[in-house]
């Protein structure tokens, strides 16, 4: 199993940083992806604030993976978002992303099972510095299920 | 109704997933840069007992919620998601999109909270809390 001390390590852990558009393509193909009709005004779909942030922070969900040591199925879970809107996101345009794991902690289930609880949050702003979104992300990196 | 206080208790039109499209998931996998084989390799899938199946992203799951409010309410009325995963949603699945209001948090800006979930057949595999300005 991987140490807990490795883990605990992470808590604290900022992310690069830096900025990003959504380009129109990549958000027609996310709202089809939904069920839904395209959103008018070039908005982006709401859903958006899962990958957009990790992407515009400068990091993947392949990284995160390799920071939580977790390969193949069964090893990652997902327990809760928390995304805030502050003002529509819209394509084309640039935002700046800022963020950081905020929480990690191991813990056991009734049945006996290990999982590493993984928080990470990351904010969206203008590139004036006017705040557009928040998510805070909560996974479990499973060490014994 | 008139007055948003009208609204508490208030169910919001539910949103159906005839069917969960295994399809999409690809899609939304690259979309993603997701590197996790459980959303579109079944045979990694097996060793999970499920059956030659795939499992649908998260994200997707909470975005029939975020289309149920959209389509009540239009494409600015989120403020704020907060969603807990229950079950893994697969392929094939009939999923159902439900909210009720719980709360008028603002009447000046027409801001209420209301619980949200996603069921298939009786279980909830998905439940959380949605902010919504609305237009009375």
């Amino acid at each position: 199993m991987v140490p807990v001390e490795e883990m605990l390590k992470l808590k604290g852990l900022k992310f690069p940083g830096g900025s990003m558009k959504i380009d129109h393509w990549e958000n027609w193909l996310l709202t089809d992806c939904t069920g839904s009709a395209q959103l008018p005004s070039n908005i982006v779909h709401p859903i958006a604030l899962f990958h957009i942030p990790i992407q515009g922070v400068g990091t993947s969900i392949a990284e995160l993976f390799a920071l939580g040591q977790v390969e193949g199925a069964g090893s990652v879970g997902l327990e809760g978002y928390d995304w805030e809107y502050f003002s529509l996101l819209h394509e084309d345009v640039d935002y700046r992303f800022e963020g950081q794991v905020i929480e990690v902690e191991r813990l056991r289930t009734k049945s006996g099972g290990v999982f590493d609880r993984f928080v990470f949050t990351i904010e969206l702003s203008t590139t004036e510095g006017d705040p557009v979104a928040k998510v805070t992300n909560s996974w479990r990196f499973w060490r014994i299920r | 109704m008139s007055d948003i206080f009208d609204y508490l208790g208030y169910q919001i039109p539910s949103l159906i997933v005839e069917q969960v499209e295994p399809n999409k998931m690809k899609t939304m996998a690259a979309i993603l840069r997701d590197p996790y084989p459980v959303h579109w390799d079944k045979e990694a899938n097996e060793t999970l007992g499920l059956k030659g199946r795939v499992i649908n992203q998260g994200p997707l799951n909470l975005s029939y919620i975020a289309n149920m409010l959209i389509a009540w309410q239009g494409p600015s009325c989120i403020k704020r998601l907060q969603a807990r995963f229950l079950k893994p949603v697969l392929d094939g699945d009939t999923v159902i999109a439900g909210g009720k209001i719980t709360e008028i948090i603002d009447p000046e800006e027409s801001r209420i909270r209301a619980k949200v979930w996603l069921s298939r057949d009786d279980e909830i595999v998905l439940e959380g809390e949605a902010e919504i300005q609305i237009t009375i």
